[in-house]
């Protein structure tokens, strides 16, 4: 120790040192009780997250589901053309209508002049784009005038919105016409 | 929504969907503007310990609180705009080494660190002589901040010389490094064009320095006449000489990257143009190219070749570093704002007007630059700023 | 490729018959409870594995562009399974029109939420190339989200699929600034990150995902490739062009294309 001072001339150095070692000791301590549970096990994450998301629940369970309290409907649905056309596009999610093995709401069902828009969304030959060879397109009045229908006709009033074909075929077979060539 | 339905009017050609949100707002342009002006500040006071340059003498001390007072407000922009502010410990707890952003935990500490033991060594003769006069809690306050040491004996003063040595020159890389890796966030994304080049981080180290120097002149001269004192006319040219040379080359880079580009016109360039004459051309051409890059080489070029007095040099500096100043926020701002107006579709793009009021918004934005300097004068009041202040011993200085 | 659909269309239907109208003792071996609702299963052998990942799977995601109508029913399905809010898409719909000037009009009004309603009236050329093109996370091997996060909060699983952790996401937008596609955005009611994750929780649970389900005319087809009766198994070892988006990136995209243009970026 030099005269006239109270601490040695490393006094300061020295703990300033021993403060960053302590402060770099609890830090470890501290950073290992806050780890989330495994972390780093499977990759730089937690492996809990990958549960989290596979637990998540469906809300659409695909028209099977649908099928099962809806036989009647099912009978004409899954010979229809619109067979790949999923009950819970135009009626809502699974989950919005049964809880636990309860039905507790009733689903939307489209009805009357708000048909129209929702066909035409999918076979609109105005939108440009879309495959003739996936769907069949028509425009509007154009539609209506060629069948020789009064264009003030809503779709469902010719075509069941569950087998849009099956009216057709019908009338046709009653008439005597040959059916119409199905689009594959 | 309603906000997306806005932006989506302004948007121009296609853009994704999920393009039309601009997520980086005025925070992230924040940012790197405020750890830049850290990194040029250490940068002005290396150069007097590292380079040895005598006439920065008097700002060796200033700049490193300078360099402090922003660094304490670096956080705060962050906190503000991340989406779930109270996970932050998480860039401690888990940062992701493949990731430049978790450079912020760590990189940010250990500068910090740098900072903070320097400017303890560098004023230590002053702590202990104001603890030595001191009564009563500032007593006990100056007792902590000097680590309860008083000895100022040759060997002492010698051995703390030696460590600001250290400490300084293992600070030069350390500032390229907390500055050099901002920069490497932005250009290590390559599906932005703009963003996209390893020229990304000079530019960012460069406009660091730039604003940095421009700060310290700023505050330098304000201080000086406010408290009317004299402004040392070496220091203050040799200021204007480095601030003038690092900011030639800071724009060069910058017109490099563009004019490559153009030059180049890879499939990316429809997109790039479309931005920089688009959404961009005010704030790029306008603000940042003419405005604020050409004035300040006008008034440059009349400082350093022409003779002049020191009157004049008091004047146009402070102008040149305030106009510098702006060019670096406007650089941040085309940056961050800019490269997120593109949409990734390569085809469109959309305008960004932050509000005045919002979360993210300008009042906001003014607030927090406001805050470095209230903690400057906070720190102002504990360690004296300039070396011929009454008991502002400041021996420790190797010469 | 109609050929291959019917054939396909006479397998759903005699699948579907046989499952609702075979003995229930049968049919029980092809359908899972979810609660007490019978669905059918859609993915064979997943869902009555013991470990939690999918293991010894291989999932591989077809888009067939030349099938794709444009009805905006996947996204519908999707927005409605997660409860996206508005404004945000973790799949959307574009509608590409090209002229014979090679000038290329894209857009997706809502993200074809609604379909595509009206045409375009401002092409003054003839076109020569139209058709849509479905968008969603392309579940890249060399993912720039995963590379990017600071926290690990988003990963690759070990069974291939790129997911967030919702409880440690900051909300930083790093991932959706680096995502080359733009499927990433932030929930503005959680806060963190969100995006396509194929559906995992579905297919954990051996259903399709809820777009691929949703679509009428097959545009999108899900499954495994290690089993070589599925449809993807076909596709992807039919000789034809298969693409993905963006390849110059590198983030080797999981997600193919069949009927890819050039001008799709």
């Amino acid at each position: 120790m030099q005269p006239g001072f109270k601490s040695s001339p490393k006094a300061h150095i020295v703990r300033i040192v021993l403060t960053l070692v302590a402060v770099m000791i609890a830090g470890t301590f501290i950073r290992q009780a806050m780890l989330p549970d495994e972390f780093g096990k499977l990759g730089h994450y937690r492996p809990g997250a990958v549960e989290d998301e596979a637990n998540r629940q469906a809300r659409i369970m695909s028209s099977e589901s649908c099928f099962e309290c809806h036989p009647l409907i099912k009978k004409i649905h899954v010979d229809g053309v619109h067979k790949t056309v999923l009950c819970e596009v135009c009626h809502g999610a699974y989950a919005d209508h049964v809880k636990d093995d309860v039905v507790f709401a009733t689903m939307p069902v489209v009805r009357g002049q708000d048909i129209k828009p929702m066909c035409v969304k999918c076979h609109n030959k105005i939108i440009q784009a879309m495959p003739p060879e996936s769907i069949k397109l028509v425009a509007f009045p154009e539609h209506l005038e060629e069948k020789k229908v009064r264009t003030h006709h809503i779709c469902d009033q010719c075509h069941h919105v569950h087998a849009p074909l099956k009216w057709v075929h019908e009338a046709r077979e009653m008439m005597g016409l040959p059916p119409e060539r199905e689009r594959s | 929504m309603h906000v997306l339905a806005e932006i989506a009017a302004t948007a121009s050609g296609y853009v994704f969907p999920n393009d039309l949100q601009v997520h980086w707002t005025l925070m992230i342009v924040l940012y790197p503007y405020i750890t830049g002006i850290v990194a040029g500040a250490f940068i002005v006071s290396s150069m007097y310990h590292v380079f040895h340059i005598q006439t920065l003498r008097p700002l060796a001390g200033f700049s490193l609180l300078f360099a402090l007072a922003f660094l304490t407000c670096a956080t705060v922009p962050l906190l503000v705009h991340l989406g779930q502010p109270g996970r932050a410990m998480s860039m401690f707890l888990t940062p992701n080494p493949t990731s430049a952003m978790a450079g912020f935990g760590y990189f940010y500490a250990a500068y910090g660190l740098i900072l903070i033991l320097e400017i303890f060594f560098i004023y230590r003769p002053t702590l202990v002589a104001r603890h030595q006069a001191a009564k009563g809690l500032k007593r006990i306050f100056y007792l902590v901040m000097s680590m309860a040491s008083d000895n100022l004996s040759a060997e002492a003063l010698e051995l703390d010389r030696r460590i600001i040595r250290f400490l300084s020159v293992v600070g030069v890389p350390m500032a390229c490094a907390l500055h050099g890796y901002v920069g490497f966030i932005f250009g290590g994304v390559k599906a932005n064009p703009l963003w996209a080049t390893p020229l990304m981080p000079i530019i960012f180290l460069l406009s660091a320095c730039v604003s940095g120097i421009a700060g310290i002149i700023l505050a330098y001269v304000f201080l000086m006449k406010v408290s009317r004192r004299p402004i040392d006319p070496r220091c203050m040219r040799t200021c204007v000489k480095f601030l003038g040379g690092f900011f030639i080359l800071n724009f060069s880079f910058e017109m490099l990257e563009v004019f490559t580009h153009g030059y180049m016109a890879t499939s990316h360039w429809p997109a790039l143009h479309g931005l920089l004459w688009g959404p961009l051309y005010n704030s790029y051409w306008i603000g940042q190219v003419l405005v604020l890059s050409g004035l300040p080489l006008i008034l440059m070029g009349v400082l350093q070749l022409t003779k002049n007095r020191h009157a004049l040099v008091n004047v146009l500096a402070p102008v040149m570093a305030a106009l510098i100043l702006l060019q670096v926020l406007f650089m941040r701002w085309n940056v961050v704002i800019g490269g997120q107006l593109m949409s990734k579709s390569g085809r469109g793009s959309v305008f960004y007007q932050p509000a005045w009021l919002e979360k993210e918004g300008i009042l906001l934005a003014v607030v927090i630059m406001v805050f470095p300097i209230m903690v400057l004068y906070l720190l102002g009041k504990i360690f004296p700023f300039w070396q011929d202040d009454k008991q502002s011993t400041i021996r420790g200085v190797a010469p | 490729m109609t050929r291959l659909r019917s054939e396909i269309d006479l397998d759903r239907r005699g699948f579907i018959k046989k499952v609702l109208s075979g003995a229930i003792g049968g049919s029980l071996l092809l359908v899972l409870p979810q609660g007490s609702a019978l669905i059918a299963q859609q993915l064979a052998g997943v869902g009555d594995e013991k470990e939690p990942y999918l293991n010894g799977k291989k999932f591989a995601f077809v888009v067939d562009i030349t099938n794709c109508i444009g009805c905006g029913t996947c996204c519908v399905a999707d927005k409605n399974e997660y409860q996206v809010p508005d404004g945000h898409f973790r799949t959307w719909v574009e509608r590409y029109l090209i002229d014979d000037q090679d000038n290329v009009y894209v857009d997706s009004p809502n993200g074809g939420l609604d379909g595509f309603l009206t045409g375009r009236d401002d092409i003054p050329n003839p076109l020569r190339d139209t058709f849509f093109v479905p968008k969603l996370c392309n579940m890249c091997e060399k993912s720039s989200c995963v590379q990017v996060c600071p926290v690990g909060a988003t990963f690759r699983s070990p069974d291939g699929f790129v997911l967030i952790d919702e409880k440690r996401c900051v909300g930083c937008s790093y991932c959706v600034q680096a995502c080359p596609y733009s499927v990433r955005f932030i929930n503005p009611v959680k806060k963190t990150a969100e995006k396509c994750t194929w559906c995992y929780h579905r297919v954990r649970k051996g259903m399709q995902p809820a777009c691929v389900d949703a679509c009428p005319t097959q545009a999108r087809i899900f499954g495994d490739l290690n089993d070589k009766q599925s449809e993807v198994y076909k596709l992807l070892h039919e000789p034809q062009v298969i693409s993905v988006l963006k390849p110059d990136m590198g983030n080797e995209p999981s997600l193919h294309y069949l009927g890819l243009r050039r001008e799709v970026t």
